[in-house]
């Protein structure tokens, strides 16, 4: 294989990329979904976590919220109008502060914060407020103190979003789109206007065509796919590992895209064969939106092997020892499909 | 004597239960242009697929530069150039675009794009999109980058198909050029002129099987009749065509009397054509 003519088929591939609507639509479609999400979800726009606050003593733990400028701080009258409050979602997180808290702690003795979460609220912003509170105690206490926090979950009863449990959706289709698609239409499209056969008669392996095909898909897909994590505030710390899974994943979709290439004779062709796989390839995300279905059913899907890892990772907090069954399956998919497309490209 | 350039041995492919290529076998010497002329389906793209690289043969093979061919398709590939019968060429890439990328795909640094495009016809449209190109510059492009890797060997499938007659001659003339460079040239043809003007031998195929295989000048001797066909005026005043063939011991009689009892309005010496020639030996046209 040479890399300088994979690097000439991809420069061509990219040249022409922009051209070609399925490009467009690897780009437009995943960015324009995460805006409508966030948009109809609120959570794009919402910026700073809202802390709401029923303080009686008008403990120093209100002054040190109310200066925090990443914050968004409402004082409530009651503890009923505070549960209320966080029910509704009109705070992320509620606070009842008891009359003599600061004085508790500033005697050495043990307090008592009551939280109460808004079951919709993002992790993110449950995160930061957390810590927040932490911070402010210590600042109070000038030392860790020995204070109780009693958490109490309150509105939907769900631990994830609408737009997190969308997330699986977006990011099957985002790598789904744009590895799949890009290549096998590329391929199918030279097979259509023989320009193939003019590559065929050249020092140029079919297998270094491949490659360029797949390779711009896996690139675009992945940075699309990290773009979408971003935009739906799933980006996680561990980014090295969501974006091993991410390109793992892009590398297989490139893979069966390419098959799929081979395989099919017209664009329409491809279109139809890909519209019938639609549920196949998008069932681990549509299971993931319906909690009621028992969710082991996705396991059946191949393409579970590649967004759930991503998933766990940014919503579950997954290190790589927890997914690295799942990426195992994935590995061993991507070497049977290059197999298949070995024999296939014989044909 | 130099190696040929191209080896056919017992050459067959199948598609399915249609024997496409039947068996066929023919060497072209370097620097020869062989002339490869049949009709739709008779089995001249599936020999030159095959003589590419682009199909495997069921039986047989196939020698290019001493290289088999089914081995070793990429180092055969590498020392030829293929132009396509219909227009396969990036329409969203200008014409230099089109011709950088298959230079690079064989390695090529030195050629100089300008130039080539320049012998095709085609200078100061370079830079234009192939989308805007006519047929015959699509045609002419399509020659340039078969040129582009300087191949030993050239394919040439109709390359003067449908074309205008002043696109025809530029093609027509860089293939003798290349022919005078030293390449050797397998086209396929039609067109029994071109085929007549250019090729040194021409090879009749006629399902999938070489019916006749020469120089155009033994084939017409041996195949062909020559005649004397004359034009007089009948005894109702009409023109009527009479027809006297040569190399017969009655021949200089019939001629003397044509000449002593007729009047005659024109007169011409025939000899046959290639189409003449492939129709009596196939029983069918080319076309």
């Amino acid at each position: 294989m040479s890399l300088r003519r994979i690097l000439a088929l991809l420069y061509r591939e990219a040249v022409q990329g922009p051209k070609n609507f399925i490009f467009i639509f690897t780009i437009v479609v995943p960015l324009g979904l995460s805006l409508a999400l966030g948009l109809i979800f609120g959570t794009f726009f919402s910026g700073k976590p809202r802390l709401g606050i029923v303080d009686p003593g008008a403990s120093r733990l209100t002054q040190l919220a109310e200066a925090m400028p990443g914050l968004i701080v409402r004082r409530y009258a009651s503890e009923a109008e505070l549960r209320d409050a966080t029910a509704n979602g009109a705070v992320d997180v509620g606070l009842l502060v008891s009359a003599d808290f600061d004085q508790r702690v500033l005697s050495g003795q043990s307090g008592s914060l009551t939280v109460y979460v808004w079951g919709e609220s993002l992790l993110r912003d449950r995160v930061l407020i957390g810590t927040a509170i932490a911070d402010w105690l210590r600042e109070l206490a000038g030392h860790e103190p020995p204070v109780t926090i009693v958490t109490t979950m309150l509105g939907a009863n769900n631990d994830l979003t609408w737009q997190q449990r969308l997330l699986p959706l977006l990011v099957l289709m985002t790598v789904v789109f744009g590895a799949l698609m890009l290549p096998a239409s590329s391929l199918v499209s030279e097979k259509q206007r023989r320009t193939l056969h003019a590559l065929l008669v050249t020092p140029a392996t079919r297998a270094e065509i491949y490659v360029a095909k797949g390779v711009l898909g896996v690139a675009l897909s992945t940075v699309m796919a990290l773009l979408v994590l971003a935009l739906n505030g799933a980006w996680s710390s561990q980014i090295w590992l969501v974006l091993l899974v991410l390109f793992l994943g892009a590398v297989l979709s490139a893979e069966f895209g390419i098959l799929l290439g081979v395989l099919v004779s017209d664009i329409n062709s491809l279109f139809a064969t890909v519209k019938a796989l639609g549920l196949l390839l998008y069932a681990p995300a549509l299971i993931a939106l319906f909690p009621m279905i028992p969710q082991w059913i996705a396991q059946f899907f191949p393409t579970f092997y590649m967004v759930d890892p991503v998933i766990a990772i940014v919503q579950r907090g997954a290190t790589l020892p927890d997914i690295t069954g799942q990426l195992a399956v994935l590995g061993v998919m991507i070497v049977a499909l290059a197999g298949a497309l070995r024999v296939a490209r014989e044909r | 004597m130099s190696e040929p350039a191209i080896v056919a041995e017992d050459l067959t492919y199948r598609y399915g239960d249609l024997l496409a290529v039947d068996h066929i076998s023919f060497t072209v010497a370097p620097g020869e242009i062989l002339g490869f002329l049949g009709p739709n389906g008779a089995g001249k793209s599936t020999t030159v697929k095959m003589l590419t690289g682009q199909l495997r043969p069921a039986s047989g093979r196939a020698l290019l530069l001493g290289i088999d061919v089914a081995r070793h398709p990429k180092q055969v590939q590498a020392r030829i150039g293929v132009c396509f019968e219909q227009p396969n060429l990036y329409e969203e890439l200008s014409g230099v675009d089109n011709l950088s990328l298959f230079a690079k795909l064989f390695g090529v640094r030195d050629v100089d794009i300008n130039a080539l495009l320049r012998r095709v016809g085609l200078d100061g449209r370079g830079a234009d999109l192939v989308g805007r190109y006519s047929k015959g510059m699509k045609q002419r492009l399509m020659i340039a980058r078969a040129l582009v890797n300087r191949p030993d060997i050239l394919f040439l499938d109709e390359p003067t198909e449908g074309l205008d007659p002043t696109s025809a001659e530029a093609i027509r003339r860089v293939i003798l050029e290349e022919q005078q460079r030293g390449a050797t040239i397998f086209l396929t043809t039609h067109d029994m002129y071109e085929a007549d003007r250019l090729c040194n031998r021409v090879a009749f195929i006629n399902s999938g099987k070489i019916v006749a295989l020469d120089t155009p000048h033994h084939l017409k001797q041996q195949y062909g009749k020559r005649m004397v066909r004359a034009e007089v005026v009948g005894s109702d005043g009409k023109l009527l065509t009479r027809e006297i063939i040569l190399d017969r011991p009655e021949t200089p009689a019939e001629i003397a009397d044509l000449l002593a009892h007729q009047q005659v309005v024109t007169l011409h010496s025939e000899e046959a054509t290639l189409e003449d020639i492939f129709i009596r030996l196939t029983g069918r046209g080319l076309a």
